[in-house]
């Protein structure tokens, strides 16, 4: 694994998350010829030092500015990358919709799915297993403010894989009955 | 949790936040007023800051005492009583066993009468408050069965 | 239908119908209702909530530790070792030549008729305070501070302690999980550099163990602090805390190496099993006695060679000079100074403080507290770390001394505290 990225929208704790893994080590660093600034840093995973990024807060990958620009290009360009999908448990539809269009293009995917507290605290319930059977990619529902659940979501970063869009389909359209094909 | 068990909750809160500056303002002054000692050596101004803090943190769990973030409040305040009130008993304990005779030949335990004296008043600020704390504990309960 | 479209790139809006069929799935609105143990772990670690709420957390580890080592070893220890055991080993090994009494006894002067001090401290032979030291004073204090940790652990709070102080260590390079070598070495150094394998790299444990060795006292010391300059400790422990902050900084600056993240597993508040805790506590403690007493006994051995070939003395004279002009302290003080070399647990209590100002008490007892580890802690320091860690600790030691020492001088000097 050459490098981490951690992306998703802003306000979702991601740049909490960013310092938790990354810890002193961080710098800040500005992306050529713009004005936009994201932190690097190095990590350790099962004893091996791996680059992870904070790539700038983008609400999809159909770019409206600069940073949500950045962001994509930064995606592209890192091919072999792990992309940490920072989801905010209370408000994942928003979080899904990016983490579908990352998945679609063929990224190696694992969904923090964060700030389960303020989820709690809403009465929201988010079922991390059945998301993850969904997906087919790990999901782990974690606290980053708290420190909750980072020790999980760095352990199973390797589990993290390209899947096909199609079997997601496949996945939500088997439950509801309907799978008009076969 | 109904209307009356969160108004008595509040004043819970209230009352033990009061108490709580009180006891923990004595705790600063360090003196012994009948049953009531304060003299503990040189963690007494610690034992003043955790009471106070508490006392504080009580205050401020008095509104809304039916939201659980308001009530974690009393209970984590309580807890900080629990704790400092459990040392002063501990050191009660640790103080009743041995004899404090250094010859050969003398007793290495207490005998029971000094057992027991040991544990006579006066006693410390937070084993007055530690009594009335526990009643946190119909509260945490009775969210239970409420929920 | 969008299922029987098999390109890989979705519409927007195919994409939000697959979106909300999941979440359709996967997420319930109303199923939770917020818990009080939820609501206790955010309160931990919020910073206004959390710190005197660790205050008072700290505060019972520490309470319970004094308390603990004290009905054991003032209570029954002392008495058993400086009554019984000791006497009777002088008596009984009376005839032996001067140099192995020495060794394995102490010294002779400590069991003349007129001598005034614990011989349980003073005596210094391997059968003597070598036994005393691990077994009396240290092995209590380990069992009570094993004991109170493993609680801490099993509950969950250690981890949301560690998260709460995360920010400040992470500044001079260490991780938040460094409060636990500290707060042992608080209780005891011994156990405190045994603390320090929770730390992933070298460099980490270096530091903590350097840091841990100058500017962290320990429970001993802290006791004698207490009964003999109780209005001065507040200070020397703030001097401390400053010191331990900015020489980390500094180490962390000019030690070459790494210090990542260490990824800590915060489960959720749960009460604690009990037999687990006892289990964690006498496991750890079984490990103490058989890495660390050996050590002891080898550092009192080497330490009475010194005393019964005489470089002890030499060592000594060579110093007094020297100390008094660099730190300002009075020639009688610099006796104490001497002997807190090899046992800063006695030293504090042979510093003349009638015939000192109170500057000066203040400046021996931080030169004793940063001085040097103690003997047992000096022991598992050799067995810890490398030889050029050992010889870089030594190094960052005598020029902690010097600066922090001159810094404090000239603070004086210039406050015409002297």
């Amino acid at each position: 694994m050459s490098k981490v990225l951690l992306m998703g929208q802003s306000n979702v704790g991601k740049s909490v998350l960013f310092n938790r893994l990354a810890g002193a080590r961080a710098t800040v660093s500005n992306y050529p010829g713009t004005t936009v600034d994201f932190d690097k840093g190095r990590m350790r995973i099962e004893g091996q030092d791996v680059e992870i990024v904070d790539i700038p807060g983008s609400f999809s990958l159909e770019p409206k500015d600069r940073a949500e620009e950045v962001a994509v290009k930064m995606l592209e360009e890192t091919k072999g990358a792990t992309v940490v999908c920072v989801i905010d448990s209370s408000k994942v539809e928003r979080g899904l919709y990016l983490a579908l269009e990352i998945i679609e293009k063929r990224h190696s995917v694992i969904i923090a799915l964060n700030m389960a507290d303020v989820a709690k605290d809403a009465n929201i319930n988010v079922d991390a297993e059945r998301l993850e059977e969904i997906l087919g990619v790990p999901v782990v529902p974690m606290v980053a403010t708290r420190g909750e659940g980072l020790k999980e979501l760095v352990s199973r970063i390797r589990e993290a894989v390209p899947v096909e869009i199609e079997g997601i389909i496949k996945n939500v359209g088997g439950k509801s009955g309907t799978s008009s094909h076969s | 949790m109904d209307n009356n068990v969160t108004k008595f909750g509040s004043m819970f809160a209230a009352i033990m936040g009061i108490a709580a500056l009180g006891f923990g303002i004595m705790e600063f002054v360090g003196e012994e007023w009948g049953p009531l000692t304060a003299e503990g050596g040189t963690f007494t101004a610690w034992r003043a800051i955790i009471l106070l803090c508490a006392g504080v943190i009580y205050l401020s769990s008095v509104t809304n005492f039916i939201d659980v973030r308001q009530i974690v409040k009393a209970v984590a305040a309580s807890i900080m009583i629990w704790i400092v009130a459990a040392m002063d008993i501990w050191a009660m304990i640790a103080a009743s066993i041995p004899s404090g005779a250094e010859e050969a030949g003398e007793p290495w335990f207490a005998s029971g009468a000094d057992f027991l004296a040991a544990y006579g008043p006066p006693y410390m600020p937070a084993m007055y408050l530690l009594v009335p704390s526990l009643v946190i504990i119909y509260f945490i309960t009775r969210r239970r069965i409420a929920s | 239908m969008w299922e029987v479209k098999v390109e890989r790139a979705l519409t927007a809006d195919e994409r939000w119908d697959l979106v909300d069929k999941i979440t359709k799935e996967v997420v319930k609105v109303g199923a939770y209702k917020p818990g009080l143990r939820d609501a206790l772990a955010s309160l931990t670690v919020n910073p206004w909530t959390g710190i005197p709420f660790a205050i008072a957390v700290l505060y019972g580890f520490w309470t319970f530790f004094g308390e603990f080592a004290g009905l054991f070893t003032d209570g029954f220890f002392v008495r058993i070792f400086g009554t019984h055991w000791i006497p009777w080993l002088s008596g009984a090994l009376e005839g032996l030549p001067d140099w192995l009494f020495t060794i394995l006894v102490g010294d002779r002067a400590v069991f003349a008729e007129d001598f005034v001090g614990d011989p349980c401290f003073a005596a210094g032979g391997v059968l003597t305070t070598g036994l005393f030291m691990p077994f009396a004073v240290v092995l209590w204090a380990v069992i009570a501070l094993f004991l109170v940790l493993a609680i801490l652990e099993d509950t969950g709070y250690l981890p949301r302690l560690a998260v709460l102080v995360d920010t400040v260590l992470h500044k001079i390079g260490l991780h938040g999980f460094a409060i636990v070598p500290t707060l042992v070495s608080l209780g005891c150094n011994v156990p405190g550099v045994t603390a320090t394998r929770l730390l992933e790299t070298r460099k980490q444990r270096f530091m903590m163990i350097a840091l841990l060795g100058v500017f962290v006292p320990c429970g001993a010391q802290i006791g004698m602090m207490e009964e003999l300059i109780p209005g001065l400790i507040g200070w020397v422990f703030l001097t401390l805390a400053i010191g331990y902050l900015g020489f980390g900084w500094v180490l962390n600056k000019i030690w070459p190496g790494e210090s990542p993240e260490i990824l800590m597993d915060v489960p959720p508040y749960r009460a604690p099993q009990w037999s687990n805790i006892l289990r964690k506590t006498w496991s750890r403690t079984r490990h103490f006695l058989m890495v660390a007493v050996p050590f002891v006994l080898l550092g009192c051995a080497i330490v009475m060679v010194l005393y019964a070939t005489g470089a002890m003395d030499t060592i000594a004279s060579g110093l007094e000079g020297f100390l008094a002009a660099v730190f300002g302290v009075p020639a009688d003080a610099t006796a104490s100074l001497v002997v807190g070399f090899l046992r800063k647990d006695l030293a504090i209590g042979l510093l003349p403080i009638d015939a000192m100002t109170n500057y000066q008490v203040f400046i021996s007892v931080i030169l004793l507290t940063i001085y040097f580890p103690c003997l047992a802690t000096f022991a598992m320091l050799l067995r810890e770390l490398n030889w050029k860690e050992i010889l870089a600790t030594l190094g960052f030691l005598i020029v902690t001394i010097f600066v922090f020492g001159g810094i404090l001088h000239l603070i004086g000097l210039a406050g015409g505290w002297y």
